[in-house]
């Protein structure tokens, strides 16, 4: 067999196997929705019709149709994962599952490289049904997954032993600002609300239809960016602060990293408290305002650079030792101690001008 | 005529807390000057040093307030009467001893006040101790506390105006403090030598100078008769 007769026969067996796809696939089409990566809607719909509905099944089989909507789990259909569902089902097999590092291998190799890893599987911090990028979430919640398995008291009194008032920082910090390398942070700007709308509640962040209710049913952006340029500036978030409207709406922030990584690790250079406690640094410098959305997700709004500690100033329930400091109160301050020096400055030069008379009357006597 | 005389005028306790406190005021505003101005001042090394630091010497200057209060009020009974000034204080000590400091002092008359374990302190002393231990100090303790324990005593923070407030109002306190230790310490120079105020807060003995007058003896009348009394004999005199 000569190499041209070889050459003919492998361009025939390519031209077959290509004709015997496309007759696969165009039979497939005729069996209704296609099942191929980024067709949701029509898999996805047959399958939610039983797992979105709370009447037919309960616990983790149920999914919230709303908060999976909008993932890219939701984009590329049930079947990409849960493949070979057989015609039978609900049968009592178990479902086929696909693993997540078949897609995610990049994640799962830093994972794998982890103090986590081994002690916690991917589902154990994630909802594929509710999968968010760290865009579409607050700090908050990331505290509330590693809360799962991270008792707040034992953590509390763990980083006790060498950060001051680790309490307040576990509550105002998302756990991976300090035990994850980012290059760059931002200050994550969201509103809470006081438990009951008090004036001493606690604050917890406030949801959608909370801040709706507010709006009377405008944008919820409406409340703070008044121009409606789709943009915050420090102006508007002082104006909101002072606003006594809805006194009970505050805005806290966490700072956050830009690019959340999966190698979580004890970082020593945290414990350098001037990363956030000196006058402008660098990672509180830059900040957005994270809204709640009605799927449950937030959008990001850019706020004019260097705005979060001012704005966050302005609120009466934060200050950030050596990062927030009224420059009025410092000189304020300053006066005062300068006015301790009156009397021992001009007492004292008279003193020294007048020494002679006291010794005069010391010889007299 | 004058005589000087040693008197015994601060007992060992309050050597103790007033040089204890000396200390720990001195460590607090150094500490407190980095916690609030770090990217300028950083004699303490680490930010985290500084909150310990301040966070200890607090609690100690915290707690020996408490023992000053305990020990003049409950053992020896008299912070009212060395620390509030009395009516004749009021009317005249103040612009007596005002007149001193800013006249007679530099024509060399002798201070208008003389110290004794009872009334130790010359009555703008008792005013200015009076506003610097019952308001300065209690306040910058107690917002001290509040600022250390945000999360758990958060409700008496937002019931107080806020952290803010409590800042605002811990920052100035401690100002007045740092104001009052220089004119404190300059005002202890005036004695009869630089350092004859110091040495009763070291040794606890202050050399007094005793005026006395020769006694003027009144001849009796003619008609007068002492009489001896003798209480357990009452209406019987021998």
């Amino acid at each position: 067999m000569n190499a041209a007769t070889i050459h003919r026969m492998s361009r025939l067996l390519m031209t077959a196997a290509t004709a015997a796809v496309l007759c696969a696939s165009a039979a497939a089409a005729q069996d209704g929705p296609g099942y191929s990566f980024g067709d949701s809607a029509g898999k996805n719909e047959a399958c939610l019709t039983c797992h979105g509905d709370a009447q037919k099944v309960k616990g983790a089989s149920l999914i919230n149709q709303t908060q999976f909507a909008h993932t890219t789990h939701a984009r590329i259909g049930c079947p990409s994962c849960h493949d070979a569902v057989g015609a039978g089902h609900p049968d009592g097999k178990p479902t086929p599952r696909a693993s997540c590092q078949q897609c995610h291998a990049e994640v799962n190799s830093e994972y794998s490289l982890s103090i986590h890893a081994g002690k916690a599987p991917c589902a154990g911090c994630h909802n594929p049904h509710k999968v968010e990028s760290p865009r579409e979430i607050s700090g908050m919640e990331i505290n509330q997954m590693c809360g799962g398995c991270h008792d707040k008291f034992k953590m509390s009194a763990k980083h006790g032993e060498w950060l001051p008032q680790a309490d307040l920082h576990l509550y105002m910090l998302p756990c991976i600002t300090c035990h994850t390398g980012a290059k760059s942070y931002f200050v994550s700007m969201y509103i809470v609300s006081t438990k009951n709308e008090t004036r001493l509640g606690k604050p917890e962040v406030a949801t959608y239809e909370q801040l709706r209710k507010v709006t009377g049913g405008r944008d919820i952006l409406s409340l703070i960016d008044t121009n409606g340029d789709n943009y915050v500036s420090i102006a508007e978030l002082r104006s909101f602060n002072r606003s006594q409207q809805h006194a009970f709406l505050r805005l806290q922030g966490m700072m956050t990293p830009e690019t959340a990584s999966h190698k979580f690790e004890i970082l020593d250079n945290r414990r350098n408290c001037t990363f956030c406690h000196g006058s402008g640094s660098s990672s509180m410098q830059k900040s957005v305002l994270a809204l709640p959305e009605e799927n449950g997700t937030y959008r990001r709004v850019a706020v004019e650079q260097g705005a979060a500690l001012d704005a966050l100033y302005g609120t009466p329930d934060f200050y950030m030792m050596g990062s927030n400091k009224s420059t009025v109160m410092s000189i304020i301050g300053l006066c005062i101690i300068c006015g301790g020096l009156i009397m021992p400055v001009f007492h004292g030069s008279l003193r020294f001008l007048t020494r002679k008379n006291r010794i005069k009357k010391e010889h007299h006597s | 005529m004058s005589e000087k005389k040693m008197v015994y005028l601060q007992p060992i306790p309050i050597r103790v807390w007033h040089w204890t406190n000396a200390i720990g005021i001195i460590t607090l505003i150094v500490s407190g000057a980095q916690i609030r101005f770090p990217e300028v001042i950083t004699v303490l090394g680490s930010y985290r040093t500084a909150i310990w630091t301040h966070n200890i010497a607090g609690l100690i200057v915290a707690v020996f307030f408490v023992f000053w209060l305990v020990y003049y009020q409950m053992v020896r009974d008299t912070l009212d009467k060395i620390y509030i000034p009395n009516a004749e204080d009021l009317m005249h000590g103040i612009l007596r001893q005002l007149l001193y400091y800013c006249f007679w002092y530099f024509v060399g008359r002798p201070s208008p006040f003389h110290a004794s374990p009872e009334v130790k302190f010359n009555p703008m002393q008792k005013a200015a101790y009076l506003v610097v231990m019952f308001i300065i100090v209690p306040l910058v303790v107690l917002t001290g506390i509040l600022l250390m324990n945000v999360t758990p005593l958060r409700v008496l923070i937002l019931m107080s105006g806020g952290i803010k407030i409590i800042d605002a109002l811990h920052f100035f306190m401690a100002c007045c403090i740092f104001a009052f230790l220089f004119t404190h310490v300059y005002l202890a120079t005036l004695g009869a030598t630089p350092l004859a105020y110091f040495k009763p807060m070291i040794f606890g003995w202050e050399e007094v100078e005793e005026h006395h007058e020769e006694p003027h003896v009144e001849e009796p009348p003619t008609i007068y008769r002492p009489v001896r009394h003798f209480p357990e004999y009452p209406g019987k005199t021998p």
